[in-house]
């Protein structure tokens, strides 16, 4: 059988501050070592709506005020139904930041209306007002979410605790949704209840930038087994990686800021 | 002035003064910033004061990159054309910074004698410096991503600038990079004295926009910029295919001119001084022969010679000085000067806390070349990852060496450069200066 996946990236232009292509490069490269057939699909305003549809794991990132109204414009109607339609029936992805937000019931920023989500993720997102500080810096938290953390255990024989840089000035609360994680240092969702990001169907949200997946290649091959289990209705078992860098760079990280 | 203000201007820069005696003679830093804060606080008037004094003008410089190369050129231009300069060299660009500067170089009584200050200015403290002074002359270089956990947005770190320089004299010059959007559309909407510089050297155009850009939508009606070509990140020639929007007339022919150090980014340091400098009135064959003789600032592609060998500091502290940096090198490796890199990550204050940004840099040009790439730093396994993962197979035509020490890292690199070469080190700010220390035993000249 040969696989072939399509990675599809959410407004590439619009939506990539933080250096989150990062997680695009991940899953590109991770694929391209083991001799998997990968391919990108940016999704933005010139994709037409036929192949609109046509990825099997995708990406998002945060981006600027601007640029998120220009996508928030874009994104409705029958794309918006597309995604939503792909998360719904478990397509994997991983949002980043901006594009959670995007994917709650709203986001209500510091100055200015109400902007309406697409309502697939049970959050919502509020800016407490330009005069309270964000929340930045180094973020650690451990996986919480079923079945993703029995599935990561069973990869990797622990649970694993992820890092990351967080950056945002939105809290977000989380309604029907499961958390991704829990805080073990940082703000989190929104620097009160402890917990990180949200995980519904195979979608992973976060605030962690760093970018994530390089820095937790778990979390990585978990998307890409998710990507082929949907696609070819079949289990798979992904060739190990040297994965020495990223496991010192984390421990490091886990070292520096938990003493 | 009045006499009581004299005497309160004279007391603040009077304890400053003993202050930075003291903090020196306790060698307890370089002093570029404590006094300022003190002073400021004894009399917030100080900026005001101390610049107004300046017979000829007080001119700003902004911008994400290139300031102090910039301002040092300029520098150099006014000081061989006579005039007596003052600048804060130090590269202490906030509030207490300049206010430090000022200090220096006046007298006990606060008296300051010079000409002109090439005052390199913090692009998010611009709006709070001008409501502390009124420079003649306001210098915008570019506009790129750097450390937004600091900062925000170029769109509104660009809308205050507007709104702080609105205010200010119509007699001010306002000199802008008009190949870059957003400040060519901030030039537009004001109704100072402003002038454009910008390339118009389509041979040098990029063959593709580079990731790392912020700017390619229009700033005045949101509609993506239609480009000609591309000099660098998102600076380029440009119209906007929806309304009216298009790059201004530039004040300078760049065909005419040429340039300091290596590098594209180069090229606009060299025509932003050289446009200040015409509107001071200076005469081009000053203006070229400073160009002609102008050697770089500390760590910013600066040569040093240890043990007979070249060394090459290349700062690069955000995607867009780190994408040109690599065009430059890759430029030497073509020509097979250089085999050996040495990159320096850091995530300190003046670096940034978030290294993230490295993701959005083209390394993969980088790692495509070949050759030794030796990287250390605080956050060394992040610069280790980005570049193992630009590359689509497992076995490169890089050697990657990881060396979390980094004196182990200088020596290593050293090492592997043969006599003939030069090494080249790629650090941020605050690696800069540890790499310095290392090789010269001292952290600033």
């Amino acid at each position: 059988m040969t696989i072939h996946l399509t990675i599809g990236w959410l407004y590439p232009k619009l939506m990539s501050t933080y250096g989150d292509r990062g997680n695009v490069i991940c899953l590109e490269r991770r694929c391209q070592w083991r001799n998997l057939d990968v391919s990108i699909l940016p999704l933005d305003q010139d994709t037409d709506i036929k192949t609109f549809s046509e990825f099997d794991v995708i990406v998002g990132g945060g981006a600027q005020d601007r640029q998120q109204e220009i996508v928030m414009r874009d994104l409705h109607g029958e794309k918006a139904e597309i995604m939503k339609e792909k998360i719904n029936t478990g397509i994997p992805g991983v949002f980043t930041c901006g594009s959670p937000q995007l994917l709650g019931n709203y986001y209500e920023p510091a100055i200015g209306q109400k902007i309406d989500g697409l309502g697939i993720l049970d959050l919502v997102t509020k800016h407490p007002g330009q005069n309270v500080s964000r929340c930045i810096g180094n973020v650690a938290f451990d996986i919480v979410a079923s079945p993703l953390l029995e599935d990561l255990k069973e990869m990797l024989g622990e649970s694993p605790t992820v890092v990351g840089f967080e950056n945002h000035g939105g809290r977000t609360y989380l309604g029907k949704v499961s958390p991704l994680g829990k805080v073990v240092r940082g703000y989190g969702n929104n620097g009160e209840d402890g917990f990180e990001g949200a995980f519904y169907q195979n979608s992973i949200a976060t605030y962690a930038h760093g970018p994530l997946l390089p820095k937790n290649p778990f979390l990585a091959d978990w998307l890409i087994i998710k990507a082929i289990e949907q696609k070819y209705q079949k289990k798979i078992t992904l060739t190990p990686l040297d994965d020495s860098l990223a496991n010192k760079g984390r421990k490091a990280m886990l070292k520096r800021i938990l003493t | 002035m009045n006499i009581l203000e004299g005497i309160r201007l004279g007391l603040a820069v009077g304890i400053a003064k003993t202050i930075t005696s003291l903090v020196k003679l306790l060698k307890l830093g370089a002093a570029s910033v404590l006094p300022g804060e003190i002073a400021g606080r004894l009399h917030p008037q100080l900026l005001r004061l101390l610049s107004q004094q300046l017979t000829q003008g007080l001119i700003l410089v902004v911008g994400t990159n290139g300031k102090t190369t910039t301002s040092l050129l300029l520098k150099d231009i006014l000081v061989n054309n006579g005039y007596k300069i003052i600048h804060n060299s130090t590269g202490a660009n906030l509030i207490n910074g300049l206010v430090t500067c000022l200090i220096t170089h006046s007298n006990l009584w606060g008296k300051l004698t010079a000409d002109y200050a090439i005052l390199e200015v913090d692009e998010n403290v611009l709006p709070l410096a001008l409501k502390q002074c009124n420079p003649t002359h306001i210098l915008a270089l570019n506009l790129f991503r750097d450390q937004l956990d600091r900062y925000g947005e170029v769109d509104s770190i660009s809308y205050r600038w507007q709104n702080a320089i609105e205010s200010l004299s119509k007699d001010t010059f306002i000199i802008v990079n008009g190949d870059d959007p957003t400040l060519c559309y901030l030039g537009q909407n004001l109704s100072q004295k402003v002038l454009f510089f910008g390339l118009n050297e389509p041979e040098l155009y990029l063959e593709e926009i580079p990731h790392a850009v912020d700017s390619i939508y229009c700033p005045k009606c949101g509609t993506s910029l239609n480009y000609r070509g591309v000099y660098l990140s998102h600076l380029g020639d440009y119209d906007c295919p929806n309304c009216d929007f298009a790059k201004s007339k530039l004040s300078v022919n760049s065909q005419e001119w040429q340039q300091i150090l290596i590098g594209v980014y180069n090229k606009y340091n060299t025509l932003a001084a050289g446009l200040v400098a015409e509107t001071i009135g200076i005469k081009k064959e000053i203006i070229n022969e400073t160009i002609t003789n102008f050697k770089a600032a500390f760590g910013r592609a600066e040569e040093l010679t240890i043990n007979d060998k070249k060394i090459r500091i290349l700062l690069s502290k955000n995607p867009v000085g780190m994408n040109e940096t690599i065009r430059a090198v890759n430029d030497i490796k073509k020509h097979n000067l250089s085999s050996t890199l040495l990159m320096v990550l850091n995530d300190r204050i003046p670096d940034g806390t978030d290294v993230s940004w490295i993701w959005d840099v083209d390394t993969e040009k980088l790692v495509e070349i070949g050759g030794n790439i030796v990287v250390s730093g605080d956050r060394v396994y992040d610069m280790a990852l980005r570049l193992k993962y630009s590359v689509d197979t497992l076995d490169s035509a890089m050697n990657l060496i990881v060396e979390e020490n980094l004196s182990q890292a200088v020596n290593k690199a050293l090492e592997l450069t043969p006599l003939n070469e030069t090494l080249y080190i790629i650090p941020t700010y605050s690696a800069m200066l540890e790499v310095r220390k290392l090789l010269l035993g001292r952290e600033i000249l």
